[in-house]
């Protein structure tokens, strides 16, 4: 056995691929046992990038003022500290 | 160009193995051989790790939702592909007989293993009345014995045949090399070729073996 051209004359035949053949494929699977086995994913939130503590002391009246900032917009304060950063790398 | 799907529920029963065999012989033969590997423990991953045969491209990691267009793309480039599974009863099996030109359901010949490997082929039959189509399907006996038939075996072959199935020959001898070549990669000839792949069997008879099972495959598809 040797040679391509004897492999030239295999031809696969014309499969159903519609999501409708797939659904009744899987139907029929699942009637036998064979279920959808897929790895779940992890529930849960995902843990976040942000792994650095700070650990700064600040005046009460400007830790409460950035607590509230901070809120106003939705965001953590770590992440207006970042953008407090930004800005200050950007006007030094 | 064909696809070719090893399937059966059970593990261990030597699907990596006729997969490996297949995709490096057709490739000896000159083909483009396209191997997907479904299978969560990545025999065939590895056994490329350490090099793959001339003429064969491998993807892994194919899961439920990508099975059916994976094999759709590689269908449609004139590649033969050669699909291994995971030894599961799942959907991920299902779709992928849904997309064969022959299934083939390797067992070695026990009870149990003909008795797990049946839900494949009553699978596949399902699958034949639910589209329309046939799918052509066969079984092939693996880890037997070199020396002879043992009365096990004989006695397996009668049952299939004797319920319309349709058993590959030659089987798939328990041989060294069919275990090894996960360990070194390529196929059986570089392993002839080079004398630091040691085995503790004869490669030639393992070559001769996997030739003549890659022909009855070939016969087949035709």
């Amino acid at each position: 056995m040797s040679g391509s051209n004897r492999l030239s004359g295999l031809t696969a035949r014309p499969k159903d691929t519609t999501v409708a053949d797939v659904r009744r494929v899987d139907e029929v699977g699942e009637a036998r046992g064979f279920l959808d086995r897929s790895p779940r994913k992890k529930p849960g939130r995902k843990p976040s990038p942000r792994t650095h503590q700070l650990h700064p002391k600040v005046f009460p009246e400007i830790g409460e003022a950035i607590a509230v900032e901070a809120e106003r917009l939705g965001i953590t304060q770590g992440q207006l500290i970042e953008q407090m950063w930004v800005l200050y790398q950007e006007h030094k | 160009m064909p696809v070719i799907v090893m399937a059966s529920p059970k593990g261990g029963v030597g699907k990596s193995t006729c997969a490996v065999l297949l995709a490096s012989e057709f490739a000896h033969m000159g083909a483009d051989v396209t191997v997907l590997d479904c299978d969560p423990n990545k025999s065939l991953t590895r056994w490329a790790s350490h090099g793959l045969p001339k003429g064969v491209t491998l993807h892994g990691d194919i899961g439920r939702s990508e099975i059916v267009p994976t094999i759709r793309a590689a269908d449609g480039d004139g590649k033969i592909v050669i699909v291994d599974l995971e030894g599961l009863a799942s959907q991920l099996v299902s779709r992928a007989i849904s997309q064969a030109d022959l299934v083939i359901v390797p067992m070695q010949p026990t009870a149990l293993d003909a008795e797990i490997g049946s839900e494949a082929l009553a699978l596949v039959k399902e699958e034949e009345d639910a589209l329309g189509r046939t799918i052509r399907h066969a079984v092939v006996l693996t880890k037997t014995s070199a020396a002879m038939k043992s009365r096990v075996q004989k006695e397996l072959e009668e049952q299939l045949r004797g319920a319309g199935i349709d058993v590959i020959e030659p089987s798939l001898v328990a041989r060294a090399a069919f275990s090894e070549i996960f360990a070194y990669g390529g196929d059986l000839t570089n392993m002839l070729k080079d004398p630091e792949m040691v085995t503790g069997g004869k490669i030639d008879k393992a070559i001769e073996n996997a030739r003549r099972f890659t022909e009855a495959v070939y016969e087949r598809l035709k």
